[in-house]
């Protein structure tokens, strides 16, 4: 494939200290503890230790406490570099909503249409890759129906193909949408499991290649958590 | 100055009881590593494990029941929630009963805080009168019936199971002075929590080296005679040496040990066959080596009331 050339002007890299410090009130103490005492939610990670520097996580998505639950996972000295990428037709239809998305979030909105937009989501993406920020990507494109993965849409082969050096993390989201699902607005707790995968490098791999095997990495890791504690020979 | 004397007798025989437990921990912690390192396996490996877990289980027990009488009553809503919140997605109670289950955790406050009001009365009766009603009936306001009788069972089921007969506990507060009974309602507590942690670990010792028959073979094939009868023999025997916690006299200590022997024996037979019908191991994975929440408090939550109301009955009532 052609390589594009990357306009880093696209991106200001700036994020101004305040930010910073409430990104990290707000996800390392608030949400950690909410997440760990009130939802219950069970962190698997992985042996390995996580990768320093910029890094793209992928992971299923069935509720808006995904978003939340993954910057939890995210090193501390980087959370103000870390964006999740959402869409613009859903979250920027007020000032609220993007004024809250940008600034509690730390997210970047981008078009999910062709038409009326005045930058390829790519290109941006692409931009604040190579200014050293993390994404979080929803390889879906929506929150579908729980329990049902939907095929990933290829922007994450699109951006790690371009970006060679930089690690996929896979994480695995299961029961997060019985805490928060889909038009409500009430969060019961419920409980839910997080799996952090093991860091996935793509070296000259074509972009459906690594779309599939981020895929299949996050399939595996739904099945081997499904697994863990079924009960041998059972009669069901 | 007499009174100084006083509180420290009652510091004292507490201290004495954490001084056990500290000693059972360390020894236990010491002949599995030297085991280890003579003879790795599968076995001492996982008793590792469960041990690591128990070190923090009776950390938390015993700074939260030596703590102020309101941390010990958060302490145990807080197991209450943990409980409910870990069952209600295995019982399938999630998707359309929201608005119910939200409710269901909204009584264990309730319930609490009359234990710490001490309205006895009105705590003996909220869940198994009140919330028996009025739970089914906001069921039914829903207005879809379909699979409607399941979630009737089920919801006071688990209220009564889980936060009912947990938050006896707290009630071990509201007990009248007993004369020349010093240890308190948090020497009570960790009797019991004592008890039953014991005749668990002992059922499953003695049903690894001499266990042959099961007991209830197609539940749990674990479960064997000759763990239940040792673990049930020697928490008796437990119960009696400890009875400077409590108000009893040494019958009395034994009845007590032999029926929260069998209680945490029954919750455990009772949780087994719900995880059996679900189709799990295990109720979840909060405790490394023991599972989920269920996993490690069924027995306590059956053994809870019947514990209460023998103290009451032997301490209260008969002594007059």
């Amino acid at each position: 494939m052609t390589q594009d050339h990357i306009d880093a002007e696209l991106f200001q890299a700036h994020v101004p200290n305040g930010r910073r410090w409430l990104l990290w009130l707000l996800y390392k103490v608030f949400w950690r503890t909410v997440f760990g005492l009130v939802i219950g939610l069970r962190y698997v990670r992985g042996a390995k230790t996580h990768p320093d520097g910029p890094v793209i996580y992928i992971s299923n998505h069935n509720s808006h406490l995904d978003a939340m639950s993954l910057m939890t996972i995210v090193p501390s000295h980087r959370i103000h570099l870390t964006h999740s990428v959402a869409a613009q037709d859903f979250f920027g239809t007020s000032g609220f909503r993007k004024w809250s998305m940008q600034n509690l979030v730390n997210a970047v909105l981008i078009s999910r249409t062709k038409d009326g937009r005045d930058v390829d989501p790519i290109k941006l993406l692409d931009a604040m890759l190579q200014a050293g920020h993390s994404l979080i990507l929803f390889p879906e494109g929506t929150r579908g129906v729980p329990g049902l993965m939907a095929d990933f849409k290829r922007g994450v082969g699109h951006l790690a193909s371009r970006h060679p050096g930089i690690p996929v993390i896979p994480v695995y989201l299961d029961g997060l949408y019985r805490n928060l699902p889909k038009g409500r607005t009430m969060i019961v707790p419920f409980g839910g499991t997080l799996v952090l995968g093991e860091a996935l490098y793509f070296k000259d791999e074509s972009i459906n290649e690594i779309t599939d095997a981020t895929q299949r990495a996050i399939e595996k890791m739904a099945r081997d958590i499904k697994n863990e504690n079924k009960l041998p020979h059972s009669k069901r | 100055m007499n009174k100084l004397i006083e509180s420290w007798e009652m510091i004292a025989e507490i201290q004495w009881v954490i001084f056990i437990i500290l000693c059972i921990l360390v020894f236990s912690s010491t002949a599995w590593f030297i085991w280890h390192r003579l003879k790795p396996g599968k076995l001492v490996k996982e008793l590792q494990v469960r041990t690591r877990s128990w070190w923090i289980m009776c950390a938390c027990f015993i700074l939260t029941t030596v703590a102020h009488p309101i941390i010990t009553h958060v302490g145990l809503a807080f197991l209450s929630f943990a409980l409910l919140r870990e069952m209600y997605p295995l019982l399938k109670l999630d998707s359309r009963e929201r608005n119910v289950v939200l409710l269901c955790y909204a009584v264990i406050p309730v319930q609490y805080t009359l234990a710490y009001l001490g309205m006895t009365t009105l705590f003996l009766a909220f869940i198994p009168v009140f919330m028996f009603v009025v739970i089914p009936f906001v069921l039914v306001t829903r207005g879809e019936t379909e699979g409607i009788v399941r979630s009737i069972s089920l919801m006071p089921y688990s209220l009564v199971a889980w936060v009912y007969g947990m938050s006896h506990l707290a009630l071990l507060f509201q007990l009248p002075e007993i004369p020349g009974f010093t240890a308190g309602p948090q020497g009570l507590l960790l009797y019991l929590i004592f008890l039953v942690g014991i005749n668990d670990v002992l059922q499953f010792a003695w049903g690894k080296t001499l266990g042959q028959h099961a007991v209830l073979p197609r539940v749990s094939p674990n479960k064997t005679w000759e763990g239940l009868i040792g673990g049930v023999l020697s928490t008796t025997l437990i119960a009696v040496s400890l009875r400077f916690l409590t108000p009893l006299e040494p019958w009395q200590a034994a009845l007590t040990g032999c029926c929260v022997a069998v209680a945490g024996f029954m919750g455990d037979a009772i949780a087994s066959g719900m995880k059996r019908d679900i189709g799990i191991k295990n109720s979840g994975n909060a405790i490394p080596g023991h599972g989920g929440y269920l996993d490690r408090l069924d027995g306590f939550s059956a053994a809870a009331a019947p514990f209460f109301h023998l103290i009451y009955f032997f301490g209260v009532t008969s002594a007059g």
